[in-house]
């Protein structure tokens, strides 16, 4: 069996106001699965990965991430992590698209070390990467909004994350660098058998590259690869969104 | 005149204060103002003030504390005072600036108190309020040097973590950064600049060499690296022509220094609009 790198076992979770919005989930990605998790808005998605990475305490159940138990987790290092709404706010910040991927650097460096040469060109690498090797050196404040989030997709990456947690990554995003950006993280997987786990609401695009689907609402109601989520995709997201969705699904 | 900074002690111990003030406020001030607490340091300056009441005030009740300068009681009520905001930060997580003026008021009204406890003070109160050159004392200096370099080898040596945890606190936690710990350190550094600057620009305006010098390099910053730069740049020239003028003039220090910081601002408004318009005025010509 290969190694696992999240374990959530009967993981629930509740907000301060009392109201469920996880309940049981028991859930495992493997080293290389590519996971892309589903669900309508408000069903707990990026709570859940909020709990993933720690930055919410289980209410009950366990997180393990790489066998450790997340409260006793040190190696960040390892997690690479886009936010929804990243770029949220951070427009009128003073810095480059350089400064700001490199402080996806600070873990891996480690403390009371200065970022070097090799450290920067590490940086413009993996700038260049999402296509914005032309915006280096440009203020964050200067870039579209799809540019930005791009800047969001690099920090992440730059520290070579072996676990990647990518909450709608790709908002505002256009399609053609949407297509690009799965191609390099499937190419990143390959290189260096990267897990990951995606929220897109562009279910059908995101079903075309991931290979393992979660479908969330409180509970998991679907777990399992893309295939058969493909074959049983009006079934499931009907069950979970209700009839509106299925005119959606059918333009697909 | 010029000759007069080297003769005297007390004018040579301003100078250096000041040259110091004007590198470690803007550099601080640039971390406070891009993670909006720009009005922290006006919270502080008011516990800071305070504390040299309530120095003032056991200094002259208690013969024991005659010799203790009330500059530490300010410094010990500015840390005190600092790890309250970071507190009250976490309570209010959505209105964080609300700690701010809690802080100030509670400040201003123990201030207060104290004074009226104290029936007024014979020492001069207001050249801690204002600031005042003839005040500046070798202890003084001392205080401000070892503060100085505790934040400069802070900023050395911690640089990238805190520009990550300024520019993305959640980030910068999933990163592995001890955000609090972190957090908590920049607080007393800028608790301990504001009780030692206090002598030279004065508590009621301190917070003006902290944040108006990095108003006028946000203009024009190309980086983050640039926005500490040119705000110590403006904050260097705002300091020494004001204790030039404050000692030509008779004025007071804090004051002057503050005008003339908000002098390089007004200059760096008009050129960076100057500059638009003339780069406007030549694409039209071409066109
Ligand atoms: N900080 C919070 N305090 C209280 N309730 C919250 C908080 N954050 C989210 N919630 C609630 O938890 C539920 C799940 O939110 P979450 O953000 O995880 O949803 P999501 O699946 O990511 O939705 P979306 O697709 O809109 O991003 C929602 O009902 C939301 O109202
Ligand atoms: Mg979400």
């Amino acid at each position: 069996m290969k190694e696992s790198v999240v374990r959530l076992s009967s993981l629930s979770f509740q907000y301060e106001d009392g109201k469920k919005i996880l309940d049981h989930i028991n859930f495992n990605m493997e080293k290389g699965d590519f996971v892309g998790l589903v669900g309508p808005n408000g069903s707990g998605k990026s709570t859940l990965m909020k709990l993933i990475l720690g930055l919410l305490p289980p209410k009950e159940g366990t997180v393990e991430l790489f066998g450790t138990p997340v409260q006793k987790f040190r190696d960040w290092t390892k997690i690479g992590y886009v936010a929804q709404q990243a770029a949220h706010g951070t427009g009128g910040f003073p810095a480059t698209v350089k400064e700001v991927v490199a402080s996806g650097l600070v873990g891996k460096v480690g403390l009371f070390r200065r970022l070097k040469r090799e450290h920067y060109e590490k940086v413009a690498e993996v700038v260049k990467r999402v296509g914005l090797g032309e915006k280096l050196n440009d203020r964050i404040g200067k870039l579209s909004g799809g540019q930005l989030q791009r800047v969001f997709i690099a920090r992440a990456l730059v520290a070579d994350p072996e676990l990647l947690i990518l909450d709608e990554p790709t908002v505002g995003v256009d399609q053609e660098s949407i297509e690009q950006f799965y191609g390099l993280l499937r190419s990143l997987k390959e290189e260096n058998e990267l897990t990951m786990m995606i929220v897109s609401h562009d279910v059908g695009v995101m079903t075309q590259w991931v290979n393992k689907v979660a479908c969330l609402q409180r509970g998991l109601h679907f777990h399992g690869t893309a295939d058969e989520f493909a074959h049983n995709q009006d079934k499931i997201l009907q069950s979970m969104y209700g009839d509106a969705i299925r005119v959606l699904a059918h333009h697909h | 005149m010029l000759a007069d900074w080297w003769q005297y002690d007390f004018l040579r111990y301003t100078l250096f204060s000041g040259i110091l003030i004007g590198l470690i406020c803007p550099i601080l001030g640039t971390f406070l103002i891009v993670r909006r607490l720009s009005m922290m340091a006006d919270g502080l300056s008011h516990v800071t003030l305070s504390g040299v009441a309530a120095g003032m005030l056991l200094s002259k009740k208690i013969a024991f504390f005659g010799a203790v300068n009330p500059l530490f009681f300010g410094m010990l009520f500015s840390v005190v005072g600092s790890l309250f905001i970071e507190r009250l930060r976490k309570v209010y997580k959505a209105y964080q600036d609300l700690a701010i003026p809690i802080i100030l008021s509670a400040g201003l009204g123990l201030f207060t108190v104290l004074v009226s406890i104290a029936d007024g003070f014979n020492t001069d109160l207001y050249s801690y309020l204002f600031g005042k050159i003839v005040t500046v004392s070798r202890e003084d200096l001392y205080a401000l040097i070892g503060v100085g370099a505790v934040v400069l080898g802070t900023v050395f040596f911690l640089y990238k973590e805190l520009f990550a945890v300024s520019f993305d606190e959640e980030h910068a936690r999933v990163s592995g950064v001890a955000r609090k710990t972190i957090n908590l350190w920049f607080m007393v550094l800028v608790a301990l600049t504001i009780a030692a600057s206090m002598r030279i620009v004065g508590v009621l305006l301190i917070s003006a060499m902290i944040t108006i010098p990095v108003a006028a390099s946000l203009q024009i910053a190309g980086s983050f690296r640039q926005a500490i730069l040119y705000a110590t740049i403006f904050a260097e020239i705002s300091v020494l022509s004001g204790l030039y003028f404050a000692y030509l003039l008779d004025w007071a220090s804090g004051g002057t220094i503050v005008l003339m910081a908000v002098l390089v601002l007004m200059v760096v408004l008009a050129s960076k609009k100057t500059g638009a318009w003339i780069r406007r005025m030549r694409e039209e010509n071409r066109a």
